[in-house]
């Protein structure tokens, strides 16, 4: 059965087959890049797009397929240069990447000395060249986002170059931020074609479809038919079932995107059961709780309970509008406490200290700012990380927190 | 109890590493064996991409690694079967929870190759991608190759370019070696084999240079390299929200490891115990007060050494099984020291001065010290000339005492004499007391410039040749020489580099600089004692 795991994990994790059903319809974006892109290529013109959606939403997965059918389509009249803006938002860098890419495209030898300078000129010699023997340059900037920090100097050098040199180049800008149009400078504004394509998280039914595609098994795996059979026909249930919609519909109300969903589909296959080989509701349920955790919540169960004073004292401070604090002033307010209360629990200050830098690594409280650097700790302001009803939330599920706890924060907060 | 006894050498990391690692080894002996020279069960990560040879059963694990059971089967899940890819995984969890020997373990069961590293040791973006480099490459530094890396790697468009080529040539530098294994055994699997890459302490890479473009970098690895058969697995302590970019990010898989509960800990610290039945009946008296202080293994390891030490005092023979009776008695003799060591229970001797304890432990056996982790602390355990002495004290001096008091308190008749004008002139504030206090309590020590640490330092030197010569003892303490020297600048700048004092940001009006005292009471105190000065009459107390 581990090859059928194997086979769904593989699926899951490769979103070029994730993607693929959306080359059918002729809405989706991957019709409308292909019709741009290869109009661009039989036109032999110049042309520009930018693809933009949240994270997980498969602009890159999208612009891959495009290209590889595009290639397999024409393979010789198109050259494909890739930037990530994570990479080569740097011009210099940029620059040098995308005379690397041209090298070892057109098996020309690259030189690892060229100049900034060179290998702009060579880009544009390219750009002509590739003109003249009519060949599409492609330029996918991914994270076009980060190529807008700066001068542009690199994105107004290609666009520029672009429409002064007779040339056939598209470029394709993805990013997550919608408004990165915007950001373009005014001169690379007026040069760059307002052709944008928006991701939006897909459909319900499309969502279903989506799940379908991914996790039946194919007839012809090498898998044992019976096998085979049985487990889509498990799934099938599963998908009929109504409180898988509603699993679905809770998780999707968060995250709409395409990657969410196959991180969940990740978790559920890979708590399959291993003996039966087959998935059950179970596997759903138990992924949509552990997509839900909380994490903040989780650590603060995790703190033991002089922590939890602290952050009780923190809290109280803050709600009593003390606008900077700092460990000293927390020391008062848990020793005032003490006082009223007679807890069990008073400790001494090295002791609390401890605890307070324990809570400082957890990262549940910071320090306000870095300027006091050289102070000791004790006088640096801090701040709280969670809200009070973070707080309140983390305290009732912890179940060795002291009642006296929960009542000092329902005290100050829940009057 | 190797773990244990390495402790104060060793930072906590490390620590928790070896307590949990090293299996149920027979101690070499009842009182004190010698401390290891190296971690002990540490295997040689360095070395990763070759398959470790012993292997390492499911039950094994669980034993080796207690309450991380469903973390551990979470872990195995998420990594899948052989040659399975899978999405990136991130580990979550507070320090000494168990995280990286986890990881490491699981990977020794599965017995898939993996490579290590940790964003503490490699502190750099150029060492981090250097070290994943050499060890896909299996490039070890050595003299032949003058301590070089494989390559030079500075830029993170490079190491996404060579990593993706070192990656290649490891996976077929490992399908050679498996031809070979494969002729031997006759087996054969067409997947090309999975290579997995930890990054361990991701969270530090906050606080780097260039963090903000190395950490997105890291986690979007699997969509830079587009190699399918590579697996990625970060640990951390911050929670993930914190990894939170402007532009969004794909969350990866995350698994939390939660502290561990009374039970696991009393498991873990049961572990290679000479007489279990003492100890547990030890932990049942212990355990409880101190997990309501903290829940880390490694202070508690730390914490408890000492006081077991204690509990057994009374007893003649360490291997005897304690009764009710005995139990009461033992804890009855523990219970003073109990209290006293809950309020200093992080106190890490320094390692000279356990030593030194261990020698005379016998001629000081039998006296109870009320705060007995402290009297090491008693005497100064720095060496510093007297005149830097002095400096110190008068830079606590102008860091706690309000400016407008030097005069009354440094009066140049000596400090003795003029008690009661002293006094006077307090009390005549007394009324802004609590809003002073307040603010103390917030600001921390005060500034000072230069020129009042240098009147200060020549009054109060001046004060201590004056009781010197009062009372004529013919011994004169050294360092009388007050003329201001260079010397006494550069001491200044000695103190300044051990951060005793530190240069806060220069006045804005005069441009000269501003110091400020790093010290606590305590510390002034004992400095003044062991030159004698009354500190305490100078102190203006609110």
């Amino acid at each position: 059965m581990a090859a059928a795991l194997t086979l769904l994990r593989s699926r899951l994790c490769d979103p070029t087959y994730i993607h693929a059903p959306f080359k059918s319809s002729k809405q989706s974006n991957y019709s409308k890049l292909k019709e741009l892109v290869s109009g661009t290529i039989s036109d032999s013109c110049n042309n520009s797009a930018l693809l933009l959606g949240p994270r997980g939403s498969g602009k890159v997965a999208i612009v891959d397929l495009v290209l590889e059918d595009l290639k397999a389509e024409n393979p010789d009249s198109i050259s494909v240069v890739r930037l990530n803006g994570l990479l080569h938002s740097d011009d210099t860098c940029a620059l040098k990447e995308i005379a690397r890419q041209l090298c070892l495209e057109h098996q020309l030898s690259f030189s690892k000395m060229a100049s900034s300078d060179d290998n702009s000129q060579f880009m544009i010699d390219m750009l002509r060249e590739c003109g003249l023997a009519h060949r599409s340059l492609i330029f996918v900037l991914v994270e076009f986002d980060l190529f807008v920090q700066g001068k542009q100097r690199l994105l107004y050098c290609l666009i520029d170059a672009m429409q002064t040199v007779t040339s056939q180049a598209v470029v394709i800008g993805v990013s997550c931020r919608e408004d990165a149009d915007q950001l373009l400078e005014k001169r690379v504004r007026s040069r760059f074609s307002h052709t944008k394509l928006l991701f939006a998280p897909p459909s319900r039914e499309d969502m279903k479809s989506l799940v379908e595609h991914i996790l039946y098994l194919p007839k012809n795996a090498g898998l044992p038919s019976e096998y085979i059979t049985k487990f889509n026909a498990h799934v099938q249930n599963i998908l009929n079932d109504k409180r898988f919609k509603q699993i679905l519909d809770s998780l999707l109300c968060v995250d709409g995107t395409i990657g969410n969903l196959v991180q969940y589909l990740f978790r559920v296959v890979s708590s399959i059961n291993l003996e039966s080989g087959l998935l059950s509701l179970e596997n759903f349920k138990n992924a949509q709780i552990s997509c839900e955790r909380q994490p903040t919540i989780e650590t603060l169960q995790d703190a033991s309970i002089l922590e939890l004073y602290i952050l009780v004292c923190m809290n109280r401070l803050e709600s009593k509008e003390q606008n900077s604090y700092n460990f000293n002033s927390i020391m008062k307010e848990y020793k005032s406490i003490h006082d009223a209360y007679r807890t069990s629990d008073n400790y001494g200050d090295t002791v609390c200290l401890r605890a307070f830098e324990h809570l400082l690594e957890r990262e549940l409280i910071s320090y306000v700012d870095h300027r006091g650097r050289y102070l000791p700790v004790e006088f640096r302001p801090v701040e709280l990380l969670i809200s009070s009803h973070e707080l309140y939330l983390g305290l009732k599920s912890n179940s060795s927190c002291p009642a006296i706890l929960q009542k000092l924060l329902d005290h100050e907060s829940f009057k | 109890m190797a773990g244990v006894e390495n402790a104060p050498q060793t930072p906590a990391r490390r620590i928790t590493r070896s307590l949990s690692a090293t299996p149920s080894k027979p101690p070499h002996g009842t009182s004190n064996p010698p401390p290891p020279a190296t971690p002990t069960a540490a295997p040689s990560w360095s070395d990763d991409l070759a398959l470790p040879q012993e292997t390492v059963s499911l039950d094994d694990l669980f034993a080796l690694l207690p309450g991380r059971r469903s973390q551990i089967l979470e872990l195995l899940r998420v990594i899948g079967p052989p040659n399975s890819p899978m999405l990136p995984a991130l580990l979550c969890g507070g320090p000494s929870t168990g995280k990286t020997s986890t990881v490491l373990h699981v990977f020794r069961h599965l017995r898939r190759r993996f490579v290590y590293t940790s964003c503490r040791s490699c502190y750099c973006p150029r060492i981090l991608f250097e070290t994943v480099l050499n060890q896909l490459l299996r490039h070890t530094k050595k003299r032949e190759n003058g301590y070089s890396s494989a390559k030079k790697c500075d830029k993170a468009s490079d190491f996404v370019y060579m990593l993706g080529d070192a990656l290649v040539q490891a996976k077929s530098a490992i399908r050679g070696e498996k031809k070979k294994s494969c002729s031997k055994e006759g087996q054969h699997d067409g997947n090309s084999e999975m290579v997995y890459l930890i990054f361990d302490n991701v969270e530090l890479i906050r606080s780097w240079d260039k963090g903000s473009t190395i950490l997105p970098l890291l986690f979007r690895i699997p969509d830079l390299l587009k190699i399918p058969d590579v697996g990625l697995i970060y640990i951390s302590r911050a929670m993930p929200a914190t990894y939170y970019t402007m532009t969004g990010s794909l969350e990866p898989v995350y698994i939390h490891f939660t502290d561990y509960t009374l039970a696991d800990l009393q498991c873990m610290l049961m572990r290679n115990q000479v007489n279990e039945k003492l100890y547990s009946s030890f932990l049942s008296v212990v355990l409880k007060p101190f997990y309501r202080v903290t829940r880390r293994v490694d202070e508690l390891a730390i914490a408890l050494k000492p006081l077991f030490k204690k509990y057994c005092e009374p007893l003649k023979d360490l291997k005897l099984v304690p009764d009710e009776g005995m139990k009461r008695r033992l804890f009855d003799y523990l219970q003073p020291h109990l209290t006293a060591s809950l309020n200093e229970i992080f106190e890490i001797p320094p390692w000279a001065s356990v030593e030194a304890k261990n020698e005379g432990i016998s001629s000081k056996r039998g006296n109870i010290r009320k705060s007995w982790g402290k009297d090491v602390y008693n005497e100064l355990d720095i060496h510093m000339p007297i005149s830097a002495k002095y400096l110190l004290i008068s830079g606590f001096l102008a860091s706690r005492n309000p400016a407008t008091l030097d005069a009354s308190l440094f009066d140049s008749t000596g400090g003795s004499s003029n008690s009661k004008r002293k006094r006077k002139s307090i009390k005549t504030s007394l009324d802004k007391q609590e809003d002073i206090a307040e603010e103390i309590l917030m600001k921390g020590p005060g500034s000072f410039p230069l020129e009042r640490l240098l009147a200060i330092y020549q009054c109060i030197t001046s004060v201590m040749e004056c009781a010197a010569e009062d009372h004529e003892d013919g011994i004169q303490p050294e360092g009388l020489s007050v003329h201001l020297m260079s010397d006494v600048l550069l001491q200044l700048s000695t103190l300044c580099n051990a951060n005793f004092i530190c240069k806060s940001n220069s006045c804005p009006l005069e441009g000269s600089a501003r110091y400020r005292s790093t010290i606590d009471e305590d510390m002034a105190l004992k400095v003044a004692r062991s030159i004698n000065f009354p500190l305490s009459k100078y102190i203006y107390r609110r």
